[in-house]
C-alpha cells in the first residue's frame, strides 16, 4: 500500500451507547463523530479546533488507535489503524494531557523508564533518552520527585516527555498546553516546532486559537462530530468572508441601516449581537476599498456610534463556523 | 433587588448529603450493588463459615457461627462503605470543596451515613432470614420485635463506626485500609465465629470496644429469647458504641480537618 | 529514533519493576500482604484448634490460601483495575508490547508476594500454636505451595482480562471472593458440597492443586478418590486451560474496549 499522506481518514462514524436506570434499560445513543473526512500531510502541524464536545478527543483515539471507528476507513503513516494497531503503534505517540495517565506515587524518571520499557525504546540508549526528553520538556531538577507532588503543568510535562520517549514518526497532542503558565506553554509550543524540524508530523487539539494560529500550517473546524471547515488560517478568513473586520456599535439599528451595511461594496456579512442597552454590528469584509467613513456614512443618525477596524482573527473565524453549524 | 443571604441550614445539608452523595461515590442506587452486597456476600460469607463449622466441631455450632457472619456482613454496607466515601472524595477533588463550604459538619457527614443505614438494615435482615431459613438457625423462642430493634441498633451503630473510620481517614492517603482492617478484624475480634473468651484477654478488651461485637451479642439474644432485662443491657452497650463513635468521629472530623488541610494529604489519594 | 520495537524480557523486567515500586509506595498492600494473612491464620487456628493438629494444618492451608487470593488472584486483576482508574490503561495499550506481557509481569509479582502472605500464615499459627507445624513431606509441600499460586494466579490472568473488559469486574470480584473460597474447598473438603457444586469446582484449578497439597501434607489424607497423581493432571490441566483462555480472551477483550470506549471510566 502507498502512503498518501501522514493521515488519510474518509467518512468516520462514531456512535457511543451507554445504559442507564436501576435495571439498565435505558438505552442511549450519542453520534460523536459523524462522517469526518480529513487528510494530514506528512511533516506538517495540523491544529483541528471544535467547541467542547465536538468530537476532536473521539476523533484522536481513533488516530492513535485506542478507539475503533463506528465505521469509515482511517490511514495512519500508510496503516489501517484497526487491523494493522500493532505495527503502527511503536510509530505514533500520544498525549492525552490531565491529571491522569500517570503512575502517581513513583517518580516522574521511573515511569519514564516504565513505558520507555514497554515502547521498546532499546535498553543501552534508555537512560540517555530519557535524560534528553527530560531536558527537553524542562523537568530535569523534578525527575526523581514522585509525580503526586507535582503540580498540573508539570504533569502536562510529563505526559509530553512520554508522548516523544520512543521517537515517534507522528505525534498526537490533545490540548497540550491546557494548565501550563505563559512561558512554560511558549516552551512547548517550541518543542513542538522542533519537533516538525526533526521530521515528525504533529496533530493537534486546542482551544487555543493564537496557538493555532502561530503552530498550524492547515487547520480543520469540527463542530456536531462534522468537519465544517478545513484550510489555512488565510484560507479559512476568507471562507467567513474576509480578512477585514468593521465593528458598529450604537443604541440600536433599524433594519433598513442594517440592510444598507450589508449593501456596500466588499461586505460578506453583517452580524448583530446585544451589549446591555447597545447593540454591535460585525462586518466581514472582503476588499480594501471600503472606508470607515463610508460606513459612517450609512449610520448618520446615531451621534453615539463608535466605529472601529481589526483583522479577522482565528477566533472570529472559529465562532462564525461553530455557529453557522449550530443555527 | 438585593440577593438574599446565603442559607445553608441543617435539615437541608443532612438530606442532600443523604440523598445526593451516596449516589455519587458509592453506587447504593444500582441493581449490582444491591443484589451484590445485601444478597450475595451474606450467604456466601454464612456459607463458607457453616462449612468450616461442621467440619472443626467449633465450640458454638454452626447456628452459632452462622448468626455472627449474618451480622458481620453488615461490615459491608456500613463501615466499609462510609469509610469509602472519603477516598471516593479525595479522588474526585470534591472534599476540598466540602472543607470551604459553611455546612454544618455533622448534617454533613451524618447525613451520608443515612442511606448505609438503610443499606445496613437490608443487608442484616436478609442475611437474618438466611440463617433462619438455609440454616436452620432456631427462632422459636425469639421475638421479632427485639430482632428487629437490634438490627437497628446495630446498623446504626455501625454506621457511626464508619463515620469515625472515614475522619480517620480523611488524614491518612486512603481509607480502604482501614475499612479492610476493621472487616477483617470483626472476623476475628467480634465474636462472630468463635466466642470471645477463647482470645487472650487484651483481645477480648479490644473486641468489646466493637459495636458489631455487641450487636452480634443482640442478635444472638434475641434469635434465643433472651429476657427484656439482658436485651437492655445489650441495646444499651450498642448504641453507647454508636453514639460513642458518631460523637468521637465529629471530634477527629474536626482535627482532622485541620491537620489535613495543613499538611496538605487532603488532595492525594 | 526509528520505530521501536518491544522486547518481552525488556518489558516483564518493567513491570515487575514497576510492581515493586507501587507496591512499596502503597500502604495498602498491608492489607493484603500482612493483616488478612495474620488474621484468617488466627481465626482458622481458633476454628479448628479443637479438632486436632492435622486439622490446624487443614487449616493453615485454607488460611494460607484465602490469603493469597488476596496478593495473588486479585491482586492480579485488581493491578488493572488501577490502570483505568489512574487513566494509565490507555497509553499502556497504545505501546507496542502486548498488554498480556503487562499483566504476565505483575502475575510473576503477586506469586511471589502471594507466598510470602502464605508464609505468614504459617509463621502465626506455629507461634499461637507453640512450635512448628508437623509437615508430612516438607521438601515437596513446599514446591506444591509454589504450585497453588501459580494455580491462582492463572485465575488471575483471567480476572485481569475482565478487569480491561469492565470498569465493574472489581465488584464482581468482591462479591466472588467467599464462593471462591466455598468452590475451592480451601478450609473443607469440596465432597462437603452438594453434589450440584461439584463441577463448579473441578473447573478452579486450586481446588485440584489443594488437594494435592492435603496429600502431601496430611498423612493418611482421603479427599478425592482419585489420589495424589489424578489430582495433579488435574491441576495442570485446568492451569493450562485458563491460561489458553486468558491468551484468546486477551486479544478480544483488547478489541472489545477499544469499540467500546469505555478505557478511560473507572
Amino acid at each position: 500500500m502507498t502512503e498518501r499522506s501522514a493521515i488519510h481518514a474518509r467518512d468516520v462514524r462514531r456512535v457511543f451507547e451507554s445504559r442507564k436506570g436501576f435495571f439498565f434499560n435505558e438505552l442511549i445513543r450519542t453520534e460523536a463523530l459523524r462522517g469526518v473526512d480529513l487528510d494530514v500531510d506528512h511533516g506538517e502541524i495540523f491544529g483541528l479546533l471544535g467547541p467542547n464536545g465536538a468530537g476532536k478527543t473521539t476523533f484522536t483515539k481513533i488516530l492513535s488507535t485506542l478507539l475503533i471507528p463506528t465505521s469509515g476507513s482511517v490511514e495512519v503513516l500508510g496503516l489501517d489503524v484497526v487491523r494493522q494497531a500493532a505495527e503502527l503503534r511503536p510509530r505514533i505517540g500520544l498525549v492525552l494531557g490531565g491529571e491522569r495517565g500517570l503512575y502517581n506515587r513513583i517518580s516522574a524518571r521511573e515511569n519514564l523508564r516504565y513505558f520507555a520499557d514497554i515502547y521498546g525504546v532499546p535498553v543501552v540508549h534508555r537512560d540517555r533518552r530519557i535524560q534528553e526528553v527530560l531536558d527537553r520538556v524542562d523537568l530535569t531538577e523534578a525527575a526523581d520527585r514522585r509525580v503526586e507532588e507535582f503540580s498540573r503543568g508539570m504533569k502536562q510535562k510529563l505526559h509530553l516527555a512520554r508522548g516523544i520517549l520512543h521517537g515517534p514518526e507522528i505525534l498526537f497532542l490533545d490540548e497540550p498546553t491546557i494548565g501550563l503558565d505563559p512561558k512554560s506553554a511558549r516552551e512547548t509550543r517550541k518543542l513542538i516546532r522542533s519537533l516538525v524540524a526533526d521530521g515528525v508530523t504533529i496533530f493537534l487539539t486546542t482551544h487555543y486559537m493564537f496557538e493555532a494560529e502561530e503552530l498550524c500550517q492547515r487547520i480543520a473546524v469540527l463542530s456536531r462530530g462534522r468537519i465544517v471547515a478545513r484550510d489555512t488560517v488565510a484560507g479559512l478568513r476568507k471562507l467567513v468572508g474576509g480578512d477585514r473586520t468593521i465593528e458598529v456599535e450604537a443604541y440600536g439599528f433599524d433594519d433598513g441601516e442594517i440592510q444598507r451595511l450589508n449593501r456596500l461594496p466588499g461586505v460578506s456579512r453583517v452580524m448583530s449581537e446585544e451589549f446591555g442597552p447597545r447593540l454591535r454590528l460585525t462586518m466581514r469584509v472582503r476588499t480594501d476599498e471600503l472606508s470607515l467613513e463610508q460606513v459612517r456614512a450609512q449610520l448618520v443618525n446615531h451621534p453615539e456610534l463608535a466605529v472601529r477596524e481589526r483583522r479577522t482573527s482565528l477566533e472570529d473565524v472559529y465562532l462564525d463556523l461553530v455557529e453557522e453549524e449550530a443555527s | 433587588m438585593t440577593e438574599p443571604a446565603l442559607r445553608s441550614s441543617f435539615t437541608r445539608t443532612f438530606w442532600v448529603n443523604a440523598i445526593f452523595a451516596p449516589r455519587t461515590s458509592l453506587g447504593f442506587m444500582r441493581l449490582d450493588f444491591v443484589l451484590g452486597t445485601i444478597f450475595i456476600i451474606p450467604l456466601t460469607q454464612m456459607t463458607f463459615f457453616a462449612f468450616v463449622a461442621s467440619l472443626s466441631g467449633t465450640p458454638g455450632g454452626v447456628a452459632f457461627v452462622v448468626v455472627g457472619n449474618a451480622v458481620a456482613t453488615v461490615t459491608y454496607s456500613s463501615v466499609f462503605s462510609v469509610c469509602q466515601t472519603t477516598d471516593n472524595e479525595k479522588e474526585a477533588g470534591t472534599m476540598e470543596h466540602l472543607l470551604v463550604s459553611p455546612a454544618n459538619r455533622f448534617a454533613l457527614y451524618f447525613g451520608r451515613g443515612l442511606i448505609p443505614v438503610l443499606a445496613s438494615l437490608a443487608t442484616v435482615a436478609v442475611a437474618i432470614v438466611y440463617a433462619v431459613t438455609i440454616f436452620h438457625v432456631p427462632f422459636a423462642g425469639g421475638s421479632v420485635g427485639d430482632l428487629a430493634v437490634s438490627i437497628t441498633l446495630t446498623a446504626f451503630a455501625m454506621v457511626g463506626f464508619g463515620l469515625l473510620l472515614g475522619g480517620v481517614a480523611l488524614y491518612l492517603r486512603t481509607s480502604i485500609i482501614l475499612g479492610n482492617i476493621f472487616l477483617f478484624l470483626g472476623l476475628l475480634l467480634s465474636g462472630a465465629n468463635f466466642p470471645l473468651s477463647v482470645l487472650p484477654l487484651p483481645l477480648q478488651y479490644v473486641g468489646d470496644l466493637l459495636p458489631l461485637t455487641w450487636g452480634i451479642s443482640a442478635v444472638r439474644a434475641a434469635l434465643a429469647g433472651a429476657p427484656l432485662g439482658t436485651m437492655l443491657t445489650l441495646w444499651g452497650y450498642v448504641a453507647l458504641c454508636g453514639i460513642v463513635s458518631i460523637g468521637l468521629s465529629m471530634a477527629l472530623w474536626n482535627t482532622f480537618e485541620r491537620r489535613a488541610l495543613s499538611t496538605g494529604s487532603i488532595a492525594r489519594f | 529514533m526509528g520505530a521501536s520495537t518491544y522486547s518481552r524480557r525488556v518489558s516483564l523486567v518493567a513491570v515487575l519493576r514497576l510492581s515493586v515500586l507501587t507496591f512499596l509506595a502503597d500502604p495498602q498492600w498491608l492489607v493484603p500482604s500482612l493483616i488478612a494473612p495474620v488474621i484468617f491464620g488466627l481465626v482458622s487456628y481458633e476454628l479448628f484448634t479443637g479438632a486436632g493438629p492435622w486439622f490446624v494444618l487443614y487449616a493453615i492451608l485454607g488460611a494460607g490460601m484465602m490469603s493469597m487470593w488476596g496478593q495473588t488472584l486479585y491482586g492480579s486483576g485488581w493491578a488493572t483495575g488501577q490502570d483505568r482508574h489512574l487513566g494509565t490503561l490507555e497509553p499502556t495499550l497504545t505501546a507496542p508490547t502486548p498488554y498480556v506481557y503487562v499483566v504476565l509481569g505483575r502475575v510473576i509479582w503477586n506469586t511471589v508476594a502471594g507466598l510470602f502472605g502464605g508464609l505468614i500464615v504459617f509463621v502465626v499459627v506455629a507461634i499461637t500454636y507453640g512450635h512448628p507445624i508437623p509437615l508430612a513431606n516438607p521438601l515437596e509441600f513446599l514446591l506444591m505451595f509454589v504450585f497453588v499460586i501459580v494455580t491462582l494466579a492463572a485465575v488471575g490472568v483471567v480476572f485481569a482480562a475482565a478487569y480491561v473488559y469492565t470498569r465493574y469486574a472489581g465488584f464482581v470480584q468482591n462479591v466472588g471472593e467467599f464462593a471462591f473460597y466455598i468452590g475451592t474447598g480451601c478450609m473443607f473438603p469440596v465432597v462437603l458440597l452438594p453434589f450440584w457444586s461439584n463441577p463448579i469446582s473441578l473447573v478452579l484449578p486450586p481446588t485440584w492443586a489443594l488437594d494435592a497439597l492435603r496429600y502431601l501434607a496430611i498423612p493418611g489424607y482421603q479427599g478425592f478418590g482419585w489420589g495424589f497423581w489424578w489430582d495433579m493432571v488435574g491441576a495442570v490441566g485446568t492451569t493450562l486451560l485458563y491460561l489458553g483462555i486468558a491468551a484468546s480472551v486477551f486479544r478480544r477483550v483488547e478489541r472489545h474496549v477499544l469499540e467500546a470506549g469505555d478505557l478511560n471510566d473507572w
